[in-house]
């Protein structure tokens, strides 16, 4: 029967044109505008990590004043850092930040370029799982002992050495040479989770030095410099020590146990540095100064997908309510011209539940359609976002789940909207039609 | 076959209470052909409405085919009607957007034939009605005679017991009328009980069996014939129908 529904669905919208029209219209601009949204929110509140978002983990201490800020801040400042790297009850674990640096390399047809670098120990890779196309990250002795080696990415290896396995030669950091040891093939996770705060939707970078070089080299630190108190900073290592020199910090966490582990060395930790003067905010208990945040926590403590972007996904579906109540006008008034003939099928032997079956089929069809033009509404909105405002491809890239999400959003809409003027339809006493035809 | 019992059927409103059918007792045995006239008002379609499970009634009993089908659900009426009853209208009722053989296949789509079956039941009933080869032919393509007899043929292929006709000849000229008629008189000698309201006399006096409803109550003629003759003739001229009662009585 279904497919005979189909033919009168079909047979039904080809002979109202124009009505079928303003509600295949009236579905798709409301889908159009939903999916848009729904898009931008659904890529933005992507969660990258996967199946590891659980065992990757941050830590964020309560190591400001009292009376000052209200949350954790995300990063932690240099001297936690540092710290930390010296638990060696941790497994896999990596402090990072972001810099800048001059790059060139020996080839002297190729002008330096100004490249935005993460300054990283070598558990970095492992802990993002970070795959590799050539050689490897540098050695662990590296994150204790420093040495001037580099990993860089696809797109460089590509500008620089034409894409040939560029492991063991030479590039120029701030004029300071440095020996590649590993290419990372292709990889942009998007948000960018490891670091949020400078840009969650920015482009990873593209050469990754050792944390230990930072201090060496007095590389500046991308990102936040905010301070509760004031500290006076002749030398980079003053700032280092102050409390405004704020890293991420990054551990990989297999089971609860190893968690219940870190969470016993942070309550700690923080003991001993209220001792030595630091953690001053006592009105927090050890085990309330720090946290330890997922990736799924991580990126809904730094805000990645604005609130703003919920408040638009709500207008946006209050908008396809509106749309649906039209929906449901024009519908009740095309149902209703067909009372007579539902008369006639209701005398020679439908049911109610036939006919409503019939008309939610044609309802169904509908939706099918103004979800189709509504996805192209969307693709259209979304490119102009993209050549317009300049918003980034990989946020309004249309996600590959719309294909199936915006029709399955316009076909339920559409039955919700027919579930009356069906059902009104269906009750109709054929009694009444049969003889006024 | 068809037995209703102190039918009565009341149509209330809040200030008013119509009495459509009141103590309606009837008796049709299988294969009788019978006409059912009367003045307008009578209640001769809410009679019919009601014989072909269109219409629920206020009171009484009414078995089809020996099964009480005075409390059925919509579901289970639906599957009666299907099966059991053929409609023929006054208006054809034949839905427009469909042809022909369309048309005729709308009952049997609800029944679950398969395509086959369709097609052949499909075939057979328009061969019956003389339209065979205009089956792809849409009804506004046809007279009106062609349309109702279309509308028999749909009535037809789902091989009733019943064919309930209300008006089949009144949209149509007295040669289609004719016509019309005659493939009805075919189809009962087949075995097909009828029951037709009709307003034309001599279609009327064509049927096995007249009734006549007045005020929503049976006139059996046959009763008075043999009592007498001058209440008939009283009868039929409060009714209107001097002309149809002369002739039957």
């Amino acid at each position: 029967m279904f497919l005979y529904y189909c033919d009168l669905a079909w047979r039904s919208i080809k002979k109202t044109p124009m009505l079928s029209m303003l509600m295949v219209l009236a579905i798709s601009i409301g889908i159009g505008i939903t999916i848009t949204t729904l898009n931008v929110y659904k890529t933005m509140s992507y969660n990258p990590a996967g199946e590891r978002s659980d065992n990757i983990n941050s830590i964020q201490l309560w190591s400001q004043g009292l009376d000052t800020w209200d949350d954790f801040q995300s990063n932690i400042t240099y001297t936690d850092v540092i710290n930390l790297r010296n638990n060696n009850e941790l497994g896999l674990k990596a402090a990072t930040f972001r810099t800048g640096l001059a790059m060139q390399s020996d080839d002297p047809n190729i002008d330096p370029i100004l490249e935005s670098v993460r300054v990283t120990d070598s558990d970095f890779f492992s802990i993002f799982d970070v795959p590799f196309l050539y050689g490897n990250a540098w050695d662990k002795t590296v994150d204790s002992q420093p040495a001037y080696q580099v990993v860089i990415g696809e797109k460089l290896n590509q500008t620089f050495f034409d894409g040939q396995n560029s492991v063991g030669k030479t590039i120029y950091l701030n004029r300071k040479p440095y020996q590649i040891v590993g290419v990372i093939k292709e990889w942009n996770p998007q948000p960018k989770y490891y670091d949020p705060l400078n840009g969650a939707f920015n482009d990873a970078e593209e050469i990754f030095i050792p944390f230990l070089l930072a201090e060496q080299e007095e590389f500046d630190v991308w990102g936040n410099t905010s301070g509760w108190k004031f500290e006076p900073m002749l030398t980079y290592q003053d700032r280092l020590n102050s409390e405004k020199t704020w890293l991420q910090f990054w551990t990989f966490l297999e089971n609860e146990d190893q968690k219940s582990q870190l969470e016993s060395w942070l309550s700690r930790y923080v003991e001993q540095q209220r001792n030595f003067g630091r953690f001053t905010d006592t009105a927090k208990t050890p085990a309330e100064s720090f946290q330890i945040s997922n990736i799924e926590l991580w990126l809904e403590n730094n805000d990645v997908v604005p609130e703003d972007n919920k408040v638009l996904v709500g207008l946006s579906v209050l908008f396809l309510s509106v749309c649906l109540v039209n929906i449901l006008g024009l519908l009740l008034t095309k149902f209703l011209k067909r009372a007579p003939e539902v008369g006639v099928r209701r005398a020679i032997g439908a049911s109610r539940a036939q006919i409503f079956s019939q008309y939610m089929v044609e309802v169904g069809i509908i939706g099918f359609i103004g979800g189709i033009v509504g996805l192209l509404w969307a693709w259209g909105a979304l490119s102009m976002l993209h050549a317009e405002f300049n918003m980034k491809e990989s946020v309004t890239g249309l996600d590959a789940s719309m294909w199936i999400i915006t029709p399955l959003i316009a076909i339920s809409t559409a039955i919700i909207a027919g579930i009356y003027p069906a059902w009104v339809v269906c009750r109709t006493k054929p009694s009444v039609y049969l003889k006024a035809q | 076959m068809l037995s209703m019992k102190n039918i009565s059927k009341v149509f209330k409103t809040d200030l008013v209470e119509t009495h459509a059918l009141r103590d309606f007792n009837l008796e049709v045995e299988e294969g009788e052909f019978v006409a059912v006239t009367g003045p307008s008002g009578s209640g001769k379609t809410t009679f019919l409405n009601i014989a072909g499970l269109l219409e629920g009634f206020t009171s009484g009993e009414f078995s089809l085919d020996g099964v009480n089908v005075s409390n059925l659900n919509d579901n289970l009426s639906a599957k009666v009607r299907n099966e059991k009853i053929g409609f023929i209208f006054q208006g054809f009722n034949l839905i427009p957007d469909l042809n022909l053989a369309e048309n005729v296949e709308v009952p049997l789509r609800y029944r679950g034939f398969n395509r086959a079956e369709r097609q052949r039941r499909v075939e057979s009933a328009l061969e019956q009605v003389g339209l065979a080869a205009r089956m792809k032919h849409l009804p506004t393509q046809l007279s009106g005679g062609q349309q109702q007899r279309v509308a028999i043929a749909r009535a037809l292929a789902g091989e009733p017991r019943f064919l309930l006709a209300d008006e089949p000849t009144g949209n149509l000229d007295s040669l289609m009328a004719r016509q019309v008629m005659e493939l009805l008189e075919n189809i009962n000698q087949t075995g097909t009980t009828i029951i037709m309201v009709t307003h034309d006399a001599e279609l009327a006096r064509r049927a096995q069996r007249n009734i006549q409803i007045v005020d929503g109550q049976v006139c059996d003629f046959s009763m008075y014939q043999k009592a007498d003759q001058s209440l008939v003739s009283d009868l039929t001229q409060a009714a209107g129908l001097q002309k149809a009662a002369s002739s039957d009585c």
